[in-house]
C-alpha cells in the first residue's frame, strides 16, 4: 500500500514526458531572451550588429557599457531613478503608517467617515485623470521637477490598508495600558506597534519601489526636460532613435542591451534580497479586489 | 457638537494632526483631478483662453470619432487577448512548478518566470524590439532553419503581426505574475485531499485535474477580475512598442487619450474619453463578475 502511494505522487509515462518537454519549451522561452540580453550586451558592436542567434560571445566586450555611459550619459537619468524613486517611497512608507495607524484608532470620533475618504480614493484610477492631473501639476508648477516625481503617488489607499491591517493584528488592550500610563501617541505607536509591522512596511516598500522604478507614464507626462528624465523614458527615447532611422541604427545593439542591463539590475538585487516580500505583497494586491 | 464628542476630538487631537498631510494630498492629487477631469468634459478651452460649457458635445464628437473607434478596437482584441494567453500560460508554470520535486530547480524556475514581470515596459519593450530586429535572436533562428537565401523579416513594422507580438510579449511579461497567484492557492490546498485520492488508486494527472484545478477556481476567478479592469487600461507596453508603421493596428485608447490631451492639448475630448473608459471598466467589471458570480468566492 505504502509503495503506491509514493508511485502516485509523481507523472508517469507520457504525461512525464510531456511534463519534461513543456517544461523545457517555456524555459527556454522565458529564458533565452533574456541571456540574448546578457550576451549581446557583453559583445562588441560589430558582433552585435551581424545577424544569427546570438547565445554566447564571439569576443566578450565591455564597449556597450562605455557607450551608454559616455555616449547616452545614462548615469543622469540612473541617478534620477534613483534619487526620487527612494524618496518617494521611504515617504510613501512613513505616510501610510501613519495613516494606518490613524485608523485602528477605536473610539476615534469620525473613524468611519475618514477611511471612507481614503477608501474611495483606491476607486479613483490614476491612469485615467492623467490629463487633469497634467494640469494640476502645470498650475503647482511641478512639471519638469523632481518634486512633481516625487509628489505624484506619494501615497496609496492601498499602502494605508495593508499598514492598517497588519496594525490590527496587535491586541487593543497593549496600546490603551499604555495610554492610560501616560504615553503619548508618537511613543505608542514606535514602541508598541512598529515593531510588529516591519514586514508589513518591507513589503509596502519594495512594491512601491519596484513600481516606481518602472514607472512610465507618469514622467512621460510630467517631465520633457532631458535632464531630468528617468531610467525608463531614458531607455524609450534610445530604442525610438534606433526604430525611427531604421538602417542607419544611431545606438549600436549592445549599447541598448546593456542600458536594459543597468537598469535591470537594482530590481534584481531587490528580488533577491526581498523575493518573500514582493511575492506576499502581490497575493494582498490581488486579494484587495 | 455636543460636549462629549469634543471630548474626544480633544483627546485625541495629536492622532488628527498625523492625518492632516495624508488628507490634504488625497484632496489635492486624487480628488481634484477626477473632479476636473469631470467639468473638463463637458467644456470647450477657447484658443484665447478660458473655457465654456459645451454640454455633450465632447462625449458626441468621441463616439462619431473613428480614431476613438479604432483605438477601442485594439484595446479590446489585444487587451483579450493577452489575457487569454497569459491566464493559460501562467496555470500552466504554476501546475509543472508543482510537479518540479528538486527545490533548487523549482526556485530557478520559478525566478527565470517571474523575473520579467519585475521589469518595466521600457525593458521589455526594448529587449523584444532588438530581439525582433531585422538582426535579431528571431531571425537568427528563423535563418538556421531556412538556410543561406532568408532574407530577415521586419517584424516591428509589419501591419500583420503587430498585434500578435504586442499579445504575445504582453503575456510573456505577466505569466510569471499570474503563475505566483496560482502557486500561492496551489500551495494552500490541503494535503489529505492528494492522500485520500492517491489511497484511492487516483494517477497523478488525475489528481491534477481532478484535484488541483478545480480547488483553485476562485484564483482563477479573482485573476481574470482583475485583469477584466486592467483591459483598457493598457498604456505602458504600446507606448513603448508603438511605431508608426504600426500604430493603425495597435494604439489604444489610454496611449490615444494621452496624445490628444498632453501633446494636441485636446482637453476637452480627451478627458470625456477617459471619462468613458472608466464608465466602461466600470461596466465590463460588473458584468464579469456577475457572469462569475464573484460574490461567491467569500462566503
Amino acid at each position: 500500500m505504502k509503495k503506491r502511494v509514493k508511485i502516485n505522487n509523481r507523472l508517469t509515462g507520457g504525461w512525464a514526458v510531456l511534463f519534461y518537454i513543456l517544461t523545457a519549451v517555456i524555459f527556454l522561452l522565458m529564458f533565452l531572451p533574456m541571456w540574448n540580453v546578457l550576451v549581446v550586451s557583453t559583445s562588441t558592436a560589430l558582433d552585435s550588429s551581424q545577424s544569427g542567434i546570438k547565445l554566447w560571445w564571439n569576443s566578450f566586450s565591455l564597449e556597450g557599457f562605455k557607450y551608454v555611459f559616455e555616449v547616452t550619459k545614462m548615469a543622469v537619468p540612473f541617478l534620477n531613478s534613483l534619487f526620487v524613486t527612494t524618496l518617494g517611497t521611504v515617504i510613501q512608507v512613513i505616510l501610510a503608517s501613519l495613516a494606518g495607524y490613524v485608523l485602528i484608532q477605536r473610539d476615534l470620533p469620525f473613524r468611519g467617515i475618514l477611511s471612507s475618504f481614503i477608501m474611495i480614493t483606491m476607486m479613483i484610477p490614476g491612469d485615467l485623470t492623467l490629463i487633469s492631473v497634467y494640469q494640476l501639476n502645470k498650475q503647482l508648477n511641478l512639471l519638469n521637477s523632481y518634486q512633481g516625481l516625487i509628489l505624484n503617488g506619494l501615497i496609496s489607499g492601498f499602502s494605508i490598508l495593508m499598514m492598517r491591517n497588519y496594525f490590527e493584528t496587535v491586541p487593543y488592550s497593549l496600546a490603551e495600558s499604555a495610554r492610560m500610563d501616560g504615553a503619548g501617541e508618537l511613543k505608542i505607536f514606535l514602541r508598541v506597534y512598529l515593531p510588529v509591522s516591519l514586514p508589513g512596511m518591507a513589503t509596502i516598500f519594495f512594491m512601491e519601489y519596484v513600481a516606481r522604478w518602472n514607472s512610465i507614464m507618469l514622467p512621460a507626462t510630467l517631465i520633457t526636460d532631458e535632464s531630468k528624465y528617468t531610467l525608463p523614458l531614458m531607455l524609450k527615447q534610445m530604442i525610438l532613435s534606433v526604430d525611427s532611422t531604421s538602417g542607419t541604427m544611431a545606438v549600436p545593439d549592445n549599447a541598448i542591451m546593456a542600458a536594459i542591463v543597468v537598469s535591470t539590475v537594482p530590481l534584481l538585487l531587490i528580488y533577491i534580497f526581498a523575493q518573500r516580500f514582493l511575492l506576499e505583497g502581490i497575493q494582498m494586491g490581488a486579494v484587495k479586489e | 457638537m455636543n460636549g462629549k464628542l469634543w471630548q474626544k476630538v480633544k483627546r485625541y487631537r495629536q492622532i488628527y494632526i498625523l492625518m492632516i498631510p495624508v488628507l490634504i494630498y488625497f484632496l489635492v492629487f486624487s480628488y481634484y483631478p477626477l473632479i476636473l477631469g469631470i467639468v473638463k468634459s463637458f467644456q470647450e478651452v477657447k484658443l484665447l483662453g478660458g473655457s465654456q460649457f459645451v454640454g455633450l458635445a465632447n462625449y458626441m464628437e468621441i463616439f462619431q470619432d473613428s480614431q476613438y473607434s479604432q483605438a477601442f478596437v485594439n484595446s479590446l482584441i489585444v487587451g483579450c487577448g493577452t489575457f487569454v494567453l497569459q491566464f493559460v500560460w501562467g496555470l500552466l508554470i504554476a501546475v509543472l512548478l508543482n510537479e518540479i520535486r528538486t527545490k533548487v530547480l523549482k526556485s530557478f524556475f520559478q525566478t527565470v518566470t517571474y523575473i520579467p514581470y519585475l521589469l518595466s515596459w521600457s525593458v521589455v519593450g526594448g529587449l523584444w524590439i532588438t530581439i525582433l530586429s531585422p538582426t535579431g535572436m528571431v531571425n537568427g533562428f528563423l535563418e538556421l532553419l531556412q538556410g543561406m537565401d532568408y532574407s530577415p523579416i521586419v517584424f516591428m513594422s509589419e501591419e500583420s503581426f503587430a498585434r500578435m507580438i504586442m499579445i504575445f510579449t504582453g503575456a510573456w511579461k505577466g505569466a510569471g505574475y499570474f503563475a505566483a497567484l496560482f502557486m500561492a492557492a496551489i500551495v494552500g490546498i490541503d494535503g489529505s485531499l492528494y492522500e485520500s485520492a492517491r489511497m484511492d488508486g487516483a494517477t497523478r494527472i488525475q489528481q491534477i485535474f481532478r484535484i488541483t484545478l478545480p480547488m483553485i477556481k476562485p484564483t482563477m476567478k479573482v485573476v481574470t477580475v482583475l485583469s477584466v479592469m486592467g483591459v483598457l487600461r493598457n498604456f505602458d507596453q504600446i507606448f513603448v512598442m508603438m511605431n508608426a508603421a504600426i500604430s493603425d493596428k495597435v494604439k489604444n485608447l489610454l496611449v490615444l487619450i494621452y496624445e490628444e490631451g498632453i501633446i494636441q492639448f485636446n482637453v476637452g475630448t480627451a478627458t470625456a474619453a477617459a471619462t468613458i473608459v472608466l464608465i466602461a471598466t466600470l461596466i465590463i467589471t460588473t458584468i464579469v463578475k456577475k457572469l462569475l458570480r464573484y460574490e461567491d468566492i467569500y462566503d
